[in-house]
């Protein structure tokens, strides 16, 4: 019984990821032994300090390529930047999260178990929230970047579960508006039991099909058998299921609107941004080491998956009345651009991977300032409340502004830099039709964001307008960056294009 | 016709029966019965194949604690038991979306390996020391990550249901 050997283990490849579930689990023990009037502090620093060492070391690393412990993760260059775009997004959206000076001890509950609405649940409104939030925001993080460099199907699909899972119940944390909070975590993770189910089932057919789960395995038995195609077809439809339904792709994608609004602002953002990130890097991964050569095959699906969500998000954006709804359709539609550059393969990863920085961070600043809009009941979300907020804040309509303008695509921001790249990326890959459809639905996504900066100007405030919180430091930089990066990214991309080109691809052997 | 394709196709035969019977009849706790049944006999399938860790990890959790659990759910909620009526919901979506998964799925696998044959003398069983030799090998990592995922659930289990400790004496 001495036969059991552990294959070769490359723990400097691993270090970002051990540091990050490392601290994790120490927060835990935090947890139970930090007395409570230390916790928020000692949590939030040994967060930021995880995040921040896993960026360092993604850092160290960024000229590795290498399979590590039996296949079970390849790190490339491509993987390393989506490890480090996540990890960026983390920090910033660790600001929000740890931010406590907007509302009485921060926007989580302190006590989740009371019923919503019950006199409990009134006598802890003011009560410091839960701290549990920091070591499940960072085990979230550490599966997004487990399941970036996952070389194969089984461990992709436990890294999803393990970024899932916290993310359905940090959902139901919020501390206001109880009812619509946990209505979202249910929903959430009923539905994405459901996908995780549908992908677990595509990965047994393609076990069946390839006899292996590595995707180079899988890769090289697509070359070289002659089975029927039938059951690789199948498996693909069904672990693609899994994988858009994360992606939130049209007709995948009705949780997110009633998600993003119900969950608490900060882990909106973090959805937003960070599982944005995550979700697309494990599809470009499949589709560009694993299926790249039965592109024939998936490649109509995908391209109608794709302008379906463009059109569908976009529309839908137009008729929305509270912007955490808009902001949600807005990302299905930003889902369908991402979605061009799967459909594009190898030569456009690099764009996709500028476009998941630039919309991540406008994104995270947009939700920055949501929780900023305030009455007596919280965040004030209706877009009918926003109307005349320049006249009382115009550094922070200034700041929307700029912000809604980057979504809109308009140049000099990122939102016209990243959809640039992306969309020559896509047509130099002779994806036209896409490329048309995309520029067209983002025409109609303009609309809603247009609207929403004449509301903030030109319309007269109502009686009841509700008041900008001046914001915290943390806040205040979240916003900051995220307005300066949108800017930056739009004034002088090349940088970050020549650092994505640089970072070379997915590792496919 | 070896004994295996026969006890194979028998077994079978009453899973696909039993299962029958658990949506179709009107009594709850027969129905949790019923599928005690197909489950046993889909255990007894993967037994006929080799698969023994397979078989004895189905019969542990599906038939004993999945089951018991929702009887338990029913007997706990539906106090009294007895013939009910209100069971049925519309058939027809049902038998549609049901019925076209399984022979969808019953064909695909049908067309992919068609009369291909694998005598069981060229398979290893799938006892319990093949399978750990492949968790603590190939898969440790998964493996690993895997009892994150479990920390995460039990820390996120207690965070949205347990009340603070003091609290509740100040409540009640």
């Amino acid at each position: 019984m001495n036969d059991i050997q552990l294959p070769p283990i490359d723990y400097a490849a691993l270090l970002p990821m051990l540091i990050v579930f490392g601290l994790a689990c120490v927060g835990i023990l935090a947890e139970a032994f930090v007395p409570r009037k230390h916790r928020f502090a000692v949590q939030a620093t040994l967060t930021l300090a995880a995040l921040i060492a896993g960026l360092v070391t993604v850092i160290i690393n960024r000229d590795l390529e290498v399979t590590t412990i039996g296949g079970a993760v390849t790190i490339d260059g491509a993987g390393l930047f989506l490890q480090g775009i996540i990890l960026v997004l983390g920090i910033v959206a660790f600001g929000l999260i740890a931010e406590r000076r907007l509302e009485r001890g921060g926007a989580f509950v302190a006590n989740a178990a009371h019923a919503a609405d019950s006199d409990g649940d009134k006598k802890q409104l003011n009560e410091a929230g839960a701290t549990e939030i920091f070591p499940l925001t960072l085990f979230a993080i550490a599966g997004m970047m487990l399941f970036c460099v996952s070389g194969d199907l089984l461990t992709m699909f436990v890294a999803l579960e393990v970024f899932s899972l916290p993310l359905y119940l940090m959902c139901g944390l919020a501390r206001r508006r109880r009812l619509l909070s946990q209505e979202s975590a249910l929903k959430y993770f009923l539905l994405g039991a459901f996908a995780s189910a549908f992908f677990l089932y595509g990965v047994a057919l393609i076990y069946g099909y390839a006899g292996s789960v590595q995707l180079v395995a899988i890769k090289q038995s697509v070359l070289d058998s002659d089975k029927s195609g039938v059951l690789l077809a199948a498996g693909l439809a069904l672990l693609a299921i899994g994988l858009l339904f994360k992606a939130a792709a049209v007709p995948f994608h009705v949780w997110t609107p009633d998600v993003y609004q119900g969950a608490p602002t900060p882990i909106t953002a973090l959805m937003a941004a960070c599982v944005k990130a995550a979700a697309f890097g494990g599809l470009l991964r499949v589709f560009n080491v694993a299926f790249e050569t039965t592109s024939w095959d998936w490649r109509p699906v995908i391209t109608a998956v794709a302008m379906a969500t463009m059109i569908v998000g976009s529309i839908l954006a137009v008729t929305q009345t509270d912007i955490k709804r808009l902001l949600a359709y807005s990302s299905i539609a930003n889902a369908g651009y991402l979605l061009v550059g799967v459909v594009s393969l190898g030569g456009a990863v690099g764009s996709s991977m500028f476009y998941l920085v630039a919309y991540g961070f406008s994104v995270l600043a947009a939700f920055g300032m949501v929780t900023l809009v305030r009455d007596a009941d919280g965040e004030a979300t209706h877009l009918s409340r926003w109307a005349g907020l320049g006249k009382g804040s115009p550094l922070f309509s200034a700041m929307f502004t700029i912000i809604m303008l980057g979504f809109a695509g308009i140049p000099l921001t990122s939102g016209f830099s990243s959809k640039f790249a992306l969309f020559s990326s896509a047509w130099d890959a002779n994806q036209s039709a896409l490329v048309i459809v995309g520029v067209l639905s983002s025409v109609v996504l303009a609309f809603p964001y247009l609207k929403v900066v004449v509301l903030l100007w030109l319309n007269p405030p109502g009686d009841e307008t509700p008041t900008v919180s001046v914001p915290g430091y943390l806040t205040r930089a979240v916003v900051g960056v995220g307005v300066l990066a949108t800017i930056v990214l739009g004034v002088a991309p090349s940088w970050l294009l020549d650092m994505v080109n640089s970072a070379g691809t997915f590792l496919a052997k | 016709m070896t004994v295996t394709d026969v006890l194979v196709c028998a077994l079978g035969a009453v899973s696909l029966g039993a299962a029958i019977r658990v949506v179709t009849t009107n009594q709850i706790v027969r129905a949790g019965l019923w599928l005690v049944v197909a489950l046993g006999a889909l255990a007894g399938v993967y037994l006929v194949l080799t698969a023994e860790l397979l078989a004895w990890v189905q019969v542990l959790i599906y038939v004993g604690a999945v089951v018991v659990l929702m009887l338990f759910a029913v007997m706990l909620t539906r106090a009294p038991i007895g013939r009910s009526d209100d069971l049925d919901r519309p058939r027809l979506p049902a038998i549609l979306v049901g019925g076209g998964a399984g022979l969808g799925l019953a064909a695909v696998l049908a067309d992919a390996y068609r009369w291909s044959y694998i005598g069981l003398s060229g398979v290893e069983p799938g006892n319990a020391e093949a399978l750990g030799r492949e968790v603590f090998t190939g898969w440790a990592l998964p493996f690993e990550v895997l009892s994150v995922l479990l920390l995460a659930a039990l820390v996120g289990a207690i965070a949205i249901s347990r009340p603070e400790v003091g609290e509740r004496r100040e409540e009640s």
